[in-house]
């Protein structure tokens, strides 16, 4: 294997070293024993941008699929074997990456490895219709938990497909939609396994108490026989001009609690200094009970519940500014957005005070030390750097990167980006239909669509 | 049609390595000269200290009708004190990059701050500041109480939280406080005002019957120095003992529907009264339970996910409610997900097969293996966090445990045999003793739900 180990990062005493094997699987590892657990986190470079029309939702059911069983690996035998050994795991799928993870206690690291290695070399041997509709089920079932018998529960959903136009890669989330989630074919989860998940594509992270050299050879022994290969076709481009253009707006009548206001903010790329003062200034704005937000709509002028500001970080597209305000009862929207309006103007000419970034900057450094607090964190970390900025010594001075942005920098993204024509609105507004025995209504859309700006 | 060849080097699974040791950590215990008590915890590396302060204020201490008063009084704390006003106050706290959450149940009050160990000292005083001289300014109080009366029907909306409400009602005489939301009804909270806060806080908080737990990386902190400049700076008259009222549950079998015309999927919540840690049966009930829903191989999901497909997943716990060394206390034992709504009579009926097939045929030597092994050996990954340690150390506080009772939960669980677990689990999900809240269309799934004999079947208006 060819070794590229490069000088150690430090951040808070953490390091990491990087490693390639011949069938291009790069291997990044970080030393810690203060606890005597490992963790394993693989990050496949795929996800639901990588989707084609008619096929959404694909990526996150593949991600299912690889709990099914491989070549030495029965059916939930990756669940059994893994919490029989007293370890916890996962897999996640995002827009651009899906990633796995196991935490085990350390002396059962090599299973771990062991299994993640018989699935990304062997997955088709043991894939069958059984289980790809079996686990179809259990995803739509997925979907109508955590979307669609919720309310608000498809609100990121409209505002993504507002905030990145049709036939954007960025255009659906990654759980789909039901009538795709039933198109999808065996012969779909075999090719676009055999398309994304090989040895080239993945970057594959163990932190926590390990001897190093020991685990270079185990990822060697188990991965290094897993041929590589470069029929990956490059991801749809993803640029967007960097504001809409025009203001869109959806109003969804619904059988929701209360009013709200949402709304979708384009914003820079991720691993830009840019989309780190963007985050400054939504934290700045709508994170937490200090922010101009909270004190503004929940605290003075009584119309919101809650009011906050959330960042999808994105690196193929502008990253997402995310605004959720529920109304307080008898509050309008129109008074809410007005008042929204007026504080975005304000910041954006007068930029934080110097103790609001102050603030700021201690808020996002202790969400960074939460993130760092575990080895699954760190080793998540690790690969989400590896993967989209090709270098995994950037998560060890993340922290560092964000308290070097200055006022005068987030001000200025934030009159750049935070701009009536440069978001989609969503606003809800209830349908009060609560009366038993009222006729189960499809929910009501009026969408108010400004089609054609930038699609 | 699966494809045979592979062309990688398969090898075969590879055998465990030396187990290194690891055990739960013992916290160290001392009293400030108020009569707090402390538990600290040195924990190297987790920058991010964690700190919970118990307050012994459990919710029938609250007056009749103003259910929700400890919540209101809980979430007032951090509006502002002697000093600060309430928005001076969260400025203060976030600039020291803390987090600070306090919330209401059974048991009593718990305040839990989360900051890094630089800034602990800073964010202490302003905790110290918060419980010794807490402001309950009149219209900030006015604004929670505004707040919490609009939060409800978002939570009413929600249909797990829905299920727990009912099941709540359902399970406890009306006159029990456990019957009743624990923040409150729209009813009560709109009876709250500040004088209603101080007049609580004056009559339950005081330092002498509360706990502070701190735990994380303490290198180069003078804990001691530091808490007795804050929390040792609080003072209080001591307070009467309460009489704690007895917990009665009724556990007859039956159905309620919370009719959601048109909702996609039934939220199911399955339940009754158990015991609470002390019980010499709860290790055997942990393993159970484990085996019955503790993840998606355990018997229910294995049926109704990865078998049928019906659900995302349902899961087996018990929740302790109020815990108490005389056999007063009680946990909730329950069993909760979401299942499609056509399938909803078909997915009760195979979780009823499983508990009776688990009652006839009892768990196999290798399912109480695997439970023991999963158990046991998450413990040092589970412990990880500073937060979560002390969260642990928090609760056997709350719930008058030893504080090495997780410690020896580890080696009790993996000293109870398979007749003992099984024993456990099926006396815990008695199917003739199982409430079942299912927030769902009535119209769809009443009449599969009668055939099924579960019980007497009632609907209510969603």
């Amino acid at each position: 294997m060819g070794h590229t180990a490069t000088p150690e990062a430090r951040s808070g005493g953490l390091t990491a070293t990087e490693h390639r094997l011949a069938n291009g699987l790069r291997v990044v590892l970080s030393e810690d024993h203060l606890t005597p657990v490992a963790a394993v986190c693989l990050w496949y470079d795929v996800g639901s941008r990588h989707e084609v029309a008619g096929r959404t939702g694909l990526a996150h059911l593949f991600e299912h699929l690889m709990f099914q069983g491989s070549a030495q690996v029965s059916g939930n035998g990756h669940f059994e074997l893994v919490q029989g050994a007293g370890g916890s795991l996962n897999g996640t799928t995002s827009f651009e990456r899906t990633n796995y993870f196991e935490t085990m206690p350390a002396h059962q690291l090599e299973l771990a490895l062991w299994l993640e290695a018989d699935r990304m070399g062997s997955l088709l041997t043991a894939l069958d219709l059984e289980s790809l509709d079996n686990q179809r089920d259990v995803v739509k079932n997925e979907r109508r938990q955590r979307y669609d018998n919720v309310p608000y529960g498809t609100a990121f959903e409209r505002l993504t497909a507002m905030a990145y136009p049709e036939g954007h890669p960025y255009h659906h989330t990654p759980i789909g939609s039901m009538a795709d989630l039933d198109a999808a074919s065996l012969e779909d989860a075999r090719a676009f396994f055999r398309t994304y998940y090989a040895p080239n594509n993945a970057v594959l992270s163990v932190v926590g108490d390990i001897d190093p050299r020991r685990t270079l050879e185990w990822v060697e022994r188990y991965f290094g026989s897993i041929p590589g290969h470069d029929g990956k076709p490059a991801p749809r481009d993803g640029s967007l001009p960097e504001v809409i253009g025009g203001e869109l707006r959806q109003v969804v009548e619904e059988d929701v609690p209360s009013r709200a206001l949402m709304a979708a903010y384009r914003l820079p790329q991720d691993g830009t200094r840019e989309a780190d003062a963007a985050d400054l200034a939504l934290t700045v704005l709508g994170g937490g009970e200090s922010s101009r937000l909270h004190n503004r709509l929940v605290r003075r002028d009584r119309t919101a519940v809650g009011a906050g500001f959330g960042m999808l970080r994105l690196t193929g597209a502008p990253s997402m500014g995310w605004l959720d305000v529920k109304a307080s009862s008898g509050a309008e929207v129109t008074a809410i957005e007005a008042a929204v309006d007026e504080e975005l103007a304000r910041f954006a000419e007068q930029g934080p005070t110097p103790a609001e970034m102050e603030r700021a900057q201690a808020q996002l450094e202790r969400e960074w030390l939460d993130r760092l607090a575990t080895v699954g964190g760190r080793a998540d970390e690790l690969c989400r750097f590896a993967v989209l900025f090709g270098d995994p010594q950037l998560a060890l001075t993340a922290v560092q990167r964000v308290l070097k942005v200055t006022p005068e920098e987030v001000r200025e993204v934030a009159a750049r980006r935070l701009r009536p024509d440069n978001r989609a609105v969503l606003v809800y507004e209830p349908t009060g239909g609560d009366a038993a025995g009222e006729e189960p209504d499809a929910p009501v859309v009026d969408p108010i669509e400004e089609e054609g700006e930038d699609a | 049609m699966t494809e045979t060849a592979t062309e990688m080097t398969l090898h075969p699974r590879p055998q465990a390595g030396q187990p290194k040791p690891w055990a739960f950590p013992a916290p160290e215990r001392a009293t400030l000269a108020n009569g707090l008590t402390v538990l600290h915890c040195h924990r190297p590396g987790q920058q991010v200290v964690a700190v919970e302060v118990l307050l012994d204020v459990p919710l029938d201490a609250e007056p009749e009708g103003l259910d929700g008063v400890a919540t209101i009084m809980s979430r007032a704390f951090s509006e502002g004190t002697d000093t600060l006003t309430a928005e001076e106050f969260a400025a203060e706290l976030e600039r020291c990059g803390a987090t600070l959450d306090a919330h209401a149940d059974h048991p009593g009050v718990e305040v839990s701050l989360e900051v890094p160990a630089s800034r602990l000292g800073k964010a202490l005083g302003l905790l110290a500041d918060a419980l010794r001289a807490p402001a309950f300014p009149d219209d900030e109080v006015e604004r929670l109480v505004n707040n919490r009366l609009d939060e409800i029907p978002h939570e009413m909306a929600n249909p797990a939280r829905r299920a727990a409400v009912t099941l709540s009602k359902e399970l406890f005489p009306a006159d029990s406080r456990m019957s009743r939301p624990r923040q409150g009804t729209e009813e009560t909270v709109a009876r709250i005002d500040a004088a209603a806060v101080r007049a609580f806080y004056e009559a339950h908080v005081r330092p002498s019957t509360g706990t502070v737990v701190v735990v994380g990386d303490l290198t180069g902190i003078d804990l001691a120095a530091v808490l007795g400049e804050t929390l040792g700076a609080w003072t209080a008259e001591a307070g009467a003992a309460r009489p704690v009222p007895a917990i009665v549950a009724d556990d007859t079998a039956r159905v309620v529907i919370v009719d959601r015309p048109g909702a996609v999927q039934t939220q199911l919540l399955i339940g009754r009264t158990g015991p609470d840690r002390h019980d010499a049966a709860w290790p055997a009930q942990v393993l159970g339970t484990y085996c019955l829903g503790g993840t998606l191989t355990s018997r229910l999901d294995r049926v109704l996910r990865e078998e049928k497909g019906y659900t995302y997943g349902v899961r087996a716990f018990a929740q302790v409610l109020r815990s108490a060394p005389d056999g007063t206390g009680a946990s909730l034992l329950a069993i909760s997900g979401s299942v499609a709504t056509e399938v909803t009579g078909p997915a009760l009926e195979d979780a009823w097969k499983v508990l009776r097939t688990l009652a006839e045929g009892g768990l196999t030597d290798e399912e109480r293996d695997v439970a023991v092994q999963n158990l046991v050996g998450v413990a040092p990954l589970k412990y990880e966090t500073a937060a979560a340690v002390a969260a642990t150390f928090a609760e056997q506080v709350e719930q008058h445990l030893p504080d090495d009772f997780q410690a020896r939960l580890y080696e009790r669980l993996a000293a109870t045999g398979t007749v003992e677990a099984t024993a456990a689990v099926v006396n815990a999900f008695a199917p003739e003793r199982l409430v079942v809240v299912l927030v769902g269309d009535a119209s769809a799934i009443r009449e599969p739900v009668e055939a099924l004999g579960i019980g007497p079947v009632s609907v209510v208006k969603g």
